[in-house]
């Protein structure tokens, strides 16, 4: 990672082009994460509704974000 | 296609394919390649290019001041500066996603694939394959039975191959040279 002072102030910048491609590239990742635990829960015979609940989201939204992908 | 190469050769590979990554580049291209002959900086290759003054700083220098051929950053694409810039360190989180899920693990997801290939496999271009066919040619003709950072150098010294042949054309590296220097007593492998 760059020193921390780069990064201190990179994160307190105002500069939008910063600040929203900062949250774009957390949105990514958050995606990618997400998607590995829920098909490793999947794979350890969680349920969908097991599954929602410990993303605190509905069974349906879940299941139809990840049930042609995974299972 | 990487098991005839030596250790080192595989390891400038691998740079090469992080330098791609972190310039956002849709293809590891010759000059990525090149760059990761300098980076491995303990090689044949490096110890060659070195000595003609051929560092990472002298090839990044001359590739700026030929300008940019990487597309510019997509927004969309998970950003490791971006994520730097809030405190997330990509590098980390990939370390600590690969213990508990494997290698490659994070570039597997339908997220990351369908976003964009900068964190996963970056597919070689037309220019850098022909790089990586000619040092197996060169290591054939030199008789050697692996491919290695020399090789891959000399691979990168024909025509055609991308943007690194001019770029250590203009710095004294030609093939001839390289050949020759190659041929000296106590030029190693590696």
């Amino acid at each position: 990672m760059a020193d921390a002072t780069a990064v201190a102030a990179a994160a307190s910048s105002r500069d939008p082009a910063t600040g929203l491609a900062a949250v774009a590239s957390l949105r990514t990742l958050l995606e990618s994460l997400e998607e590995l635990q829920v098909r490793n829960a999947r794979d350890q015979g969680w349920s969908w509704q097991q599954i929602a609940a410990g993303l605190s989201v509905s069974r349906q939204a879940v299941h139809k974000k990840y049930r042609r992908h995974i299972d | 296609m990487f098991e005839r190469f030596t250790e080192p050769a595989r390891r400038v590979v691998v740079l090469a394919q992080q330098d791609a990554r972190e310039r956002a580049a849709d293809r590891i291209r010759s000059e990525h390649l090149l760059l990761g002959l300098c980076r491995a900086t303990d090689t044949r290759a490096a110890t060659l290019l070195a000595a003609r003054g051929v560092t990472r700083a002298v090839v990044e220098a001359d590739l700026g001041a030929a300008g940019p051929t990487e597309r510019p950053d997509q927004p969309d694409l998970p950003d490791k500066a971006a994520l730097a810039s809030v405190g997330i360190d990509l590098d980390e989180v990939r370390e600590r996603v690969e213990d508990a899920f494997g290698p490659g693990a994070l570039e597997s997801t339908r997220a990351a694939g369908s976003r964009g290939r900068r964190w996963g496999h970056i597919p070689f271009d037309r220019a850098a394959k022909k790089v990586l066919e000619l040092a197996l040619r060169e290591a054939i003709r030199r008789g050697d039975r692996s491919i290695g950072t020399e090789h891959v150098l000399l691979g990168m010294l024909h025509s055609e191959t991308g943007r690194a042949m001019p770029l250590l054309a203009a710095r004294g590296v030609t093939l001839e040279r390289m050949r020759a220097a190659l041929d000296e007593p106590g030029a190693a492998s590696g």
